[in-house]
């Protein structure tokens, strides 16, 4: 089952845990970061906080030409994770995440999987997940870090 | 270092290296302190990690939620873990924190999930009217969980509803923030109140 399973990080990376307190950039920086845009002023809803986001081989393949946040977003995609999780990983403001996945998925380099809002509404699914919470025994062991 | 090569989607240069599964997610809310981080974590699969989200504060009694003048953004620091239910299927926990004297407006978080479980502090009562206001206004299938601190409550569940003004349809329960069994027991109590909405608009 999941508990088992392995970190989405490879050990190589650096980034810091989530206990430690992160260091708040300036107020300035995510809007440089995004080119002067911000997600959910445009076209449509912001990208659900849980939107899945995974690097296509093209995104792996240029990770090299890639620079800064976009290389470490790529990066962090090699397994998908959902956008809150990048942002956390990133120490990035999730409005950030949300425009830079935006523009990579665009360029080619990830797959971003927006979920259905009638999921909620979808019977099958919530029947799966009551029986997946069902099968949660009482307690559990030590949590395993993901960042 | 790739660790999951694709052989089967490798060849097209666009196709994403793995599937990722279904998301869906639940809300826990409540005021400061009352145990959202701890439910977070006892039922979490990861140890509950932090980013920052844009919310919106609207002043206090204010009904109208969509034509507010007074509204500002703020940023705010939300907890939230998850759990695998399959490899096609995985559920998030968001905690979301409150404020007595305002409403806030988690749409950006909200939207979109499966329903929410407001966290009760019996000593303060006060602190949680803004999350039950939020998934009454919302319409967001929920629950309330009271935290028994120690152990102890210091209203019996009637007051409890009365003094929340929560209708009888909303299922009240006890909880320890800190069990696991005890956190997915009231999750399921929220999980049950929306499949049996779901039923009833598949039904209807
Ligand atoms: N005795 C007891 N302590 C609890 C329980 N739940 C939480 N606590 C403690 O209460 C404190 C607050 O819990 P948190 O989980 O951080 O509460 P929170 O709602 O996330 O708080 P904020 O994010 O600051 O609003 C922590 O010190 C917890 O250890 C409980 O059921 N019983
Ligand atoms: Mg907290």
């Amino acid at each position: 089952m999941a508990a088992g399973e392995p970190g989405p990080n490879e050990a190589g990376r650096s980034a810091p845990g989530p206990s430690e307190p992160a260091g708040r950039a300036p107020a300035i920086r995510p809007f440089l970061l995004t080119a002067g845009r911000v997600a959910g002023g445009g076209a449509g809803p912001p990208l659900p906080v849980e939107t899945q986001v995974v690097a296509t081989s093209s995104g792996l393949g240029a990770l090299d030409s890639l620079a800064f946040e976009q290389h470490d977003l790529v990066a962090a995609s090699r397994r998908p994770q959902s956008v809150a999780e990048l942002a956390a990983e990133l120490r990035l403001h999730l409005n950030v995440v949300r425009v830079l996945a935006q523009d990579l998925c665009t360029a080619g380099h990830l797959a971003v999987h927006v979920p259905n809002a009638r999921t909620t509404q979808d019977i099958s699914v919530l029947r799966r997940v009551i029986d997946g919470l069902r099968a949660v025994p009482d307690s559990r062991g030590t949590l395993r870090d993901s960042g | 270092m790739v660790s999951v090569p694709s052989p089967t989607h490798g060849a097209h240069s666009v196709t994403a290296v793995e599937q990722p599964p279904l998301p869906v997610k639940l809300v826990i809310a409540g005021g400061f302190g009352v145990g959202k981080t701890t439910a977070v974590g006892s039922i979490s699969e990861i140890r509950p990690l932090t980013t920052e989200a844009a919310i919106t504060e609207v002043a206090a009694g204010v009904d109208d939620l969509t034509h507010t003048p007074g509204k500002t953004t703020t940023t705010v620091a939300m907890d939230f873990g998850c759990l695998t239910i399959d490899p096609t299927l995985k559920l998030y926990l968001f905690g979301t924190p409150g404020q007595d004297r305002f409403g806030f407006m988690w749409d950006d978080v909200v939207q979109g999930a499966l329903g929410g479980l407001v966290i009760v502090d019996t000593r303060r009562l006060d602190d949680c009217y803004a999350a039950v206001d939020y998934f009454e206004h919302k319409d967001i299938p929920f629950a309330v969980a009271v935290n028994a601190f120690d152990g102890e409550i210091h209203h019996n569940l009637d007051e409890v509803r009365w003094a929340l003004d929560v209708s009888e349809h909303v299922p009240l329960v006890v909880f320890d923030a800190r069990n696991t069994g005890s956190v997915r027991d009231a999750l399921l109590v929220v999980l049950e109140v929306a499949l049996s909405r779901a039923e009833g608009t598949a039904a209807g």
